[in-house]
């Protein structure tokens, strides 16, 4: 249903399951750097369900961090989401757009790309949140954690305070009132309720001595500590959609199972619905229901956990599978696929398949640009960007082994 | 460490300087050449008037006896007379000192209202027409000799429209203030104060606002780009509160320090912006002192300045301490 | 590339490249200082007239494109009697003199040329002076660390306690004490040689240039010690960095001396620093010593800040006598700190802010 050809003529979201909360469609973000144009998202489509873990696997420079930054709008310059929607589920906000942006409204179901800048960026927050990669990083070193935490809490606060939520936040604090809190050290954008609620969110994040730590900085906190500091930042918001962008590379291997469980447990309290990006097919395989394999900007094959790990169809994804280390056969499985990750640039990337260049399979089929094909007759949910998703392969139409060497420079030199 | 502690231990530190800074102005004394006495003494004085002056002066002393007796007058706030006309260092500097403070506070006002807005403009617009009349001015600004450009200001706006007077200073602060209950009219007063102080506080104030503006700008900036700024956004706070409670206060920090070090560029910016316009400030009696070899006028002047910086340093070091807790922390 | 100890890697020159190529501004710095530099090194060849030659009855002429009226105070006689008669003349501007004349009637076009020798030969060897005494310090201080280093950066801090034009006037003050001339004069080679006069000759401008150069050495001597300070802190932060590296440790299990270390490892990696730094010292040393010869402290009178001390008391009848050096002054410094911003881009080496006037 989600072919790439159904984009131009579309109006309203997708169909798709009745528990979608988020459904994207076509989503393209660009890059325009000196080196010239790059895109680092390809027409990405997928949904997430309540309550689900949907989890982006993919090689570092596949394009997943920045599909999570345009997700929630957040791509900083040169960079530009250029293209897409992203159907976000609403009643409220869809009943307040129905009539003055009808484009952007289709039942409950309300395209965010399509909604003014500053309502987007309302949304953040109470719609979605976001974990990052590295805690000490994303957390200010100058601003205590509880404070960072309650500021979270307070525009939450505010924003349901107000039935026009989507336009008083950020109405209602201004320059004069800013100058007003730094010079007098008792005021604050935050009041002592919302300080309170982040000391919970600490204490349920399992934090100890969540009083005290939360009048700390960020400096004297340890990495995990520190990620989970930033979990109850993420959750204070009592978001739809958490986005975890590689919570726990930046952690050492212990705390990262700590990390993880804690995930799962308030996700599943709390019924959140997550995005969880990782390059670690061993946390895909431990916290998620559906899964997307991102390459060169492209999701290349998605469906459920069992249909993505057990029948891949997308030789990328055979691949990628095949490089894991297997405990139970520690034996050499491990097959490192040959070639490196495309540079994404635009006038490099070609009508084709961007995988051909390093497939063991790739046919004269694969020199057009691929549609995203049903994988799997019997599950509506397994689809994958590849010819062999519709037909076998055959070794009369394979591309000879030097057919990528002759018609294109080698740019390996960086 | 507490913040009790680390301002103890920059309050000794800044006793060694000051220490440091007077013995200074001590040993220049000797390496002037010259003996005192040739400009005390009359020129026609005899052998026994020297040598009487010689003692009144403890120049017949060993040197590490003149170094204590020195230090000893200092505590008591003793620096010598003017050579020329008798008066007490001290009471002479001091005299001069509030001039000079109301111009440097002047320019500072003046810099700081404008640079910090200036500045976050600059970075948070980049590559937009502000953002290079900003850069621009701020370029102009930082390469343009602050006496040349009080001579300019004087070309238009005293000499050709005739606005602001040329030079001199109308009524200090103290004595506008004192208007308010006094026999002349304040409004008067206060106009002619505020019109004498402008000129120069503008002549001042440029340079510093141009380098507080480029420090900003190249602050903030590289602060927009750490990945908490995201992750602030990210959490829903308005772009208000991620600009100025988070990007503009950590840009700050490094911005205080630079400042606490170029408080000496701004005292020496203000001796000659004195010069341009006549101010009857501590420049203007630094410069006199040195043409008329007026040295104990001139070892209090480097002593109170030089103590003057010290306690400013020790203040920024407070302020930065406030702005970044991790300053205490190391 | 290789100068010295120094070695540029290859990096460093792209870097240096690409922001020469992605930045206007840099090409108007370079295109500033090159006209400076050749003004100063060449001026006896190109300046039209002698800059000390007075024209008293070529006074105070304007610029081109500006003309002037004056008023002239004449006698006489008017029905037998002698009576003064005021009355305005307008004075026009010639080719003669460009850029007009002063109030000796000298050409303010060849001081302006002229002018740009002192403040580069004091601009030049004052940051060199600055930065040997820094560096050494610098490098004493960080290589060193513990007493050696608190020593040594309390001194500095005393050092910085003195603004650094208070500290300048008053070590001219105390040094003019004992020796009156507080310059050197040097022969101008160009002059000499009569290389000079023959090219003048033959370019059409046979007036006679002055044959030596004035080289304002206790202005030098001063802004260098002066501003040593701003060396001494970036090489003592390289310095405590860079003994950390492997190779310096290396090179001290190894029994290398520490001069040796210090000048064969230490230097060298600190060197990009240094030299940013030092560009930017320039602009402050040529402010520093334009503030120094406005006061009257610099030892010659071909020089940018005493002509505008000058034209200051013309204000009202002559703008330009004023504004012309002031503006070589800021193209100058303009030039030096452009040039300064697109090494620190290009280089990177983190010193935002540091020295200053």
């Amino acid at each position: 249903m989600s072919d790439t050809a159904a984009a131009g003529e579309s109006r309203g979201a997708p169909a798709g399951h009745p528990d979608d909360v988020l459904r994207v469609r076509d989503l393209s973000t660009r890059f325009f750097t000196e080196e010239g144009q790059v895109n680092a998202v390809e027409s990405v489509s997928f949904t997430v369900r309540d309550g689900e873990i949907f989890g982006i696997v993919g090689e570092s420079g596949s394009g997943k961090s920045v599909t999570a930054l345009s997700l929630i709008d957040l791509v900083d310059s040169p960079g530009r989401v250029t293209g897409g929607e992203v159907w976000y589920r609403d009643a409220d906000l869809a009943e307040e757009f129905r009539d003055r942006l009808p484009d952007a409204v289709d039942g409950e179901f309300v395209d965010t790309r399509r909604l003014p800048k500053g309502v987007r960026r309302a949304l953040r927050g109470p719609a979605f949140s976001m974990v990052f990669q590295d805690p000490m990083s994303s957390l200010n070193p100058s601003v205590t954690v509880g404070e960072q935490i309650a500021e979270a809490v307070e525009v939450q606060r505010r924003a349901t305070a107000n039935p026009r939520r989507t336009r008083s936040r950020t109405q209602g604090y201004g320059m004069g009132k800013l100058i007003a809190d730094t010079l007098l050290p008792n005021r604050g954008f935050t009041s002592e309720s919302s300080m309170n609620r982040a000391i919970e969110l600490l204490e349920q994040v399992g934090i100890p001595d969540p009083a005290e730590r939360a009048h700390e900085y960020p400096h004297q906190f340890s990495g995990g500590m520190l990620q989970r500091a930033m979990i109850a930042q993420a959750l204070a918001g009592e978001p739809d959609v958490l986005i975890a962008d590689e919570p726990t590379t930046a952690l050492d291997v212990t705390i990262q199972a700590q990390i993880l469980n804690l995930l799962r447990d308030l996700q599943e309290q709390a019924g959140t619905s997550v995005v969880m990006i990782t390059h670690d097919l061993g946390v895909i395989a431990r916290m998620c229901n559906r899964v997307g394999v991102m390459y060169a900007g492209q999701i290349v094959e998605r469906g459920t956990l069992s249909d993505v790990f057990e029948t891949p169809v997308h030789p990328y994804t055979q691949g990628l599978l095949g490089s894991i280390p297997d405990l139970d056969d520690p034996a050499p499985r491990l097959q490192p696929i040959e070639g490196n990750v495309p540079s994404l640039l635009d006038e490099e990337m070609g009508g084709r398949c961007f995988f051909a260049d390093r497939c063991p399979k790739a046919m004269t089929d694969c020199l057009q640009p691929i549609s995203e094909y049903d994988a799997d007759p019997g599950s509506d949910e397994h689809t994958a960007r590849c010819v062999l998703a519709e037909r076998e392969f055959s070794e009369a139409d394979a591309l000879p082994p030097d057919h990528f060497d002759r018609n294109e420079e080698v740019r390996g030199d960086e | 460490m507490g913040y009790g502690r680390f301002l103890l231990k920059r309050g000794v530190q800044g006793v060694g300087v000051v220490w440091g800074v007077v013995t200074v102005v001590f040993v220049l004394r000797f390496i002037t050449p010259g003996s005192p006495i040739d400009t005390v003494a009359p020129l026609d004085a005899s052998q026994e008037t020297r040598q009487r002056i010689a003692e009144e002066l403890g120049l017949d002393q060993p040197l590490y006896v003149q170094y204590l007796d020195y230090l000893a007058e200092l505590l008591q706030g003793n620096m010598g007379y003017s050579y020329i006309s008798s008066i007490p260092a001290s009471v002479q500097v001091f005299q001069k000192l509030p001039a000079t403070l109301e111009l440097a506070v002047a320019a500072s006002l003046v810099a700081v209202a404008l640079s910090i807005p200036l500045g976050v403009i600059s970075a948070t617009r980049r590559h937009e027409p502000a953002d290079y009349a900003a850069t621009s001015f701020s370029l102009l600004g930082i390469s343009t000799p602050n006496f040349w450009l009080g001579i300019m200001l004087v070309l238009v706006f005293a000499v050709e429209l005739n606005v602001f007077p040329t030079s001199g200073r109308a009524y200090g602060f103290g004595q506008t203030l004192a208007a308010i209950t006094g026999p002349e009219p304040f409004f008067t007063v206060a106009t002619a104060w505020l019109a004498s102080l402008f000129l120069p506080a503008i002549t001042l104030g440029t340079y510093f606002t141009a380098l507080i503006t480029r420090l900003v700008r190249s602050g903030m900036l590289d602060e927009l780009s750490q990945g908490y700024v995201r992750a602030t956004r990210a959490k829903g706070l308005p772009e208000t509160l991620v600009r100025y409670k988070h990007v503009l206060r950590n840009t700050l920090v490094p911005v205080v320090t630079v400042l606490g070090l170029q408080l000496g560029t701004l005292i020496g910016g203000a001796v000659i912006t004195e010069a341009v316009f006549a101010w009857p400030g501590l420049g203007t009696e630094i410069i006199r002192a040195i043409n008329a070899r007026d040295w104990p006028i001139l070892q209090g002047s480097l002593i109170v300045i030089g103590c003057g910086f010290v306690l400013l340093n020790i203040a920024v070091d407070a302020l930065y301490a406030y702005l970044d807790p991790r300053v205490v922390a190391e | 590339m290789k100068i010295g100890p120094i070695s540029i890697s290859p990096r460093t020159i792209r870097n240096l490249r690409k922001e020469f190529r992605s930045s206007g501004l840099a090409r108007i710095g370079v295109v500033l200082v090159v006209l400076v530099l050749l003004a100063a090194v060449f001026a006896p060849l190109i300046a039209p007239h002698n800059p000390r030659t007075q024209t008293l009855d070529q006074a105070q002429l304007p610029p081109l494109g500006f003309t002037d009226t004056e008023q002239q105070t004449r006698s006489e006689m008017v029905n037998g009697s002698i009576e003064t008669v005021t009355e305005n003349v307008t004075v026009n501007a010639t080719t003669t003199y460009p850029l007009g004349t002063n109030s000796l009637g000298q050409d303010m076009l060849s001081r302006a040329i002229y002018g740009a020798r002192t403040s580069l030969l004091v601009g030049f060897f004052g940051t060199v002076l600055a930065a040997l005494l820094g560096v050494t310090v610098g490098l004493t201080a960080g290589y060193y660390r513990g007493r050696v280093d608190d020593l040594l950066m309390r001194t500095a801090d005393v050092s910085l306690a003195f603004p650094s034009l208070v500290l300048a006037i008053a070590l001219i003050g105390l040094f003019s004490r004992f020796q009156a001339d507080v310059a050197y004069r040097i022969t101008d080679p160009l002059v000499s040689t009569g290389f000079a006069g023959w090219f003048r000759e033959l370019v059409g401008l046979p007036t006679p240039m002055p044959e030596t150069v004035v080289l304002p050495t206790v202005v030098i001597l001063v802004v260098g010690f002066v501003n040593w300070v701003w060396f001494a802190r970036i090489a003592r932060g390289e310095a405590l960095s860079i003994r950390e590296e492997e190779y310096v440790k290396a090179a001290r299990a190894l029994g290398g001396s520490d001069a040796r270390i210090v000048f064969r490892h230490v230097l060298p990696n600190a060197i990009t620093p240094i030299l940013v730094l030092a560009t930017i010292q320039v602009a402050a040393i040529i402010l520093l010593e334009s503030a120094l010869s406005f006061l009257g402290f610099s030892g010659t009178t071909l020089s940018w800040g005493f002509d505008i001390a000058q034209g200051r008391d013309y204000l009202s009848s002559s703008w330009w006598i004023a504004t012309v050096p002031g503006l070589a002054i800021v193209l100058s410094v303009i030039g030096i700190n452009l040039v300064g911003d697109w090494l620190r881009d290009a280089l990177d080496p983190g010193i935002e802010g540091e020295g200053g006037l």
